[in-house]
């Protein structure tokens, strides 16, 4: 898609509009139709997004959620990476490790979002710890893969040389899982904003979780309807800026992949 | 005393539960500056010479020093000194032609500007001027063989390996590449080793050859000097007498 002409780029663009616009007119009509809390005007919904602008919470709330999912997707990462990294290159620390990995995986979200709140105080830790848990397994079973996956040939090229430890690590094995990593970033964020929503819903007073639980309680429609593209947009949002890292730090890829 | 010491040389592996013996109290010398190919049909333990001598995998028995010492034993004191091309040309797909050609310089912590100078130097050598930023997957496969041979030689390592380096390319690149790379090998006065299954290479490359059985083991040991390589008679006799001697080899194994 990065390697498209710019005249392909813009049809996928008009392409794109006609789609959503089409969707857009039907929701419209439909409303005319249907009562307002099943299906409310799209004014109805822009004049909300109006009113969060002007109560600031569309911001703040938004900023706190999106911070949320990078504090924990982070923490995952680093945590997974670490897991990932040291299986791949000790002998049969694999057979230890991954059996907890594996058992950790297998809680559902939810479990853990009932668990944290049992666990830790505080709104932050909570959330850091439930994003935490679901998020280094997925990191470090993919980053275990990549590493696994290292060209043996490449690797005694390498060793050849005589390089030092963090020089194999620097020169051959980071630029060797990079590919893998941002894939596993981009499977990530997806997941990590259906889990904070859930986290915020049951346990916090902040954020776009617990914005759109307020507009429940509130039988506003327009309101949860909003802060449910806030989501949308902002996952999308998300992926595209690791799309975007994607083209530019592998861009030595052939063009066919 | 000879730079490359290889005395009743053995490698065996275990393959699940049985073991395959690759090379088989194996022992010849190498001089310093000496070109010597190294021939034997496939699958004879040539690469696992080669990964021993670079000190990537320890013998089962025997001994194999350069200069007295143990590649594998002494890791470290060949940071610098061993050299290798490969079959496939081994190249980071994530860097480019000039990146790919400083890769080893940069595990020696050559300090940047005389790297690109040393890079840039060996990448007019075999012919890649004006390559320098072209990732590898935009070059043909002897273009990529060439940047190999341009890394291998960018630290003015003592000992050059070659594991079947023109094995995957076309009779005209493969012919071309193959006198440009003697030509080199020629002016750095380097001592090489060249291992091949393609037994006119053999003779086409070295000033010595020295025939494997498999398992490997020292078949025969010939040192050819320029004069004789232009007797054509003589080489294709040479030839016959290798091919037999490797065929009498397997027969006597029963393989």
């Amino acid at each position: 898609m990065t390697f498209e002409s710019p005249s392909k780029e813009r049809t996928f663009k008009l392409e794109l509009c006609v789609s959503l616009g089409l969707l857009l007119l039907a929701w419209q009509i439909a409303s005319l139709f249907l009562p307002e809390y099943v299906l409310p005007g799209l004014q109805l919904i822009v004049g909300e997004f109006v009113k969060m602008a002007e109560e600031r919470t569309l911001f703040w709330d938004t900023l706190l959620t999106l911070y949320r999912i990078l504090q924990g997707l982070i923490g995952g990462f680093i945590l997974g990476g670490v897991l990932g990294v040291l299986m791949g290159t000790m002998k049969k620390s694999e057979n230890y490790v991954m059996p907890i990995v594996n058992f950790i995986m297998g809680i559902p979200a939810l479990s853990w979002t009932l668990i944290v709140i049992l666990w830790f105080k505080g709104t932050e830790t909570r959330i850091f710890a439930l994003m935490l848990a679901v998020s280094f397994p997925v990191f470090s079973h993919s980053i275990l893969d990549a590493v696994k996956g290292i060209s043996k040939e490449l690797m005694e090229m390498t060793l050849a040389f005589r390089p030092t430890r963090s020089q194999v690590l620097r020169m051959l094995v980071l630029p060797s899982i990079t590919p893998h990593i941002l894939t596993a970033w981009k499977v990530s964020i997806g997941f990590a904003v259906r889990v904070v929503i859930v986290a915020e819903l049951v346990g916090a007073s902040t954020g776009v979780g617990f914005r759109m639980i307020q507009q429940q309680s509130l039988l506003n429609m327009s309101g949860v309807l909003a802060w449910t593209l806030v989501l949308v947009v902002s996952g999308l949002g998300m992926q595209s800026v690791i799309s975007k890292m994607e083209t530019r730090l592998l861009r030595w890829r052939p063009s066919a992949s | 005393m000879p730079k490359i010491n290889c005395l009743s040389l053995t490698k065996v592996f275990r393959i699940g539960t049985r073991n395959f013996t690759a090379i088989k109290e194996l022992s010849f010398e190498i001089a310093g500056g000496e070109l010597v190919s190294v021939v034997g049909k496939t699958g004879c333990g040539k690469s696992t010479l080669i990964n021993i001598t670079l000190g990537l995998e320890k013998p089962t028995g025997g001994r194999l020093t350069i200069d007295g010492r143990e590649p594998y034993g002494e890791f470290d004191h060949f940071r610098g000194k061993l050299s290798a091309v490969f079959q496939s040309d081994r190249l980071l797909p994530w860097r480019t032609v000039l990146q790919n050609a400083t890769y080893a310089l940069e595990i020696l912590r050559v300090e940047r500007d005389a790297r690109l100078n040393k890079a840039r130097h060996w990448l007019e050598k075999v012919g890649l001027a004006g390559f320098e930023n072209a990732y590898p997957h935009e070059l043909s496969g002897g273009m990529r063989q060439r940047v190999g041979i341009a890394r291998a030689f960018s630290f003015d390592p003592e000992i050059l390996l070659c594991d079947e380096a023109f094995g995957h390319l076309d009779q005209v690149t493969a012919t071309r590449l193959r006198a440009d790379f003697l030509q080199l090998i020629r002016e750095t006065g380097k001592t090489s080793i060249f291992i091949t299954h393609d037994i006119d290479e053999a003779i086409e490359l070295g000033e010595r050859v020295l025939v494997l059985g498999k398992p490997a083991r020292l078949l025969m040991d010939m040192s050819l000097s320029p004069e004789w390589k232009k007797d054509y008679a003589a080489r294709s006799n040479l030839k016959d007498r290798i091919v037999k001697t490797i065929e009498s080899d397997e027969a006597e194994i029963g393989t």
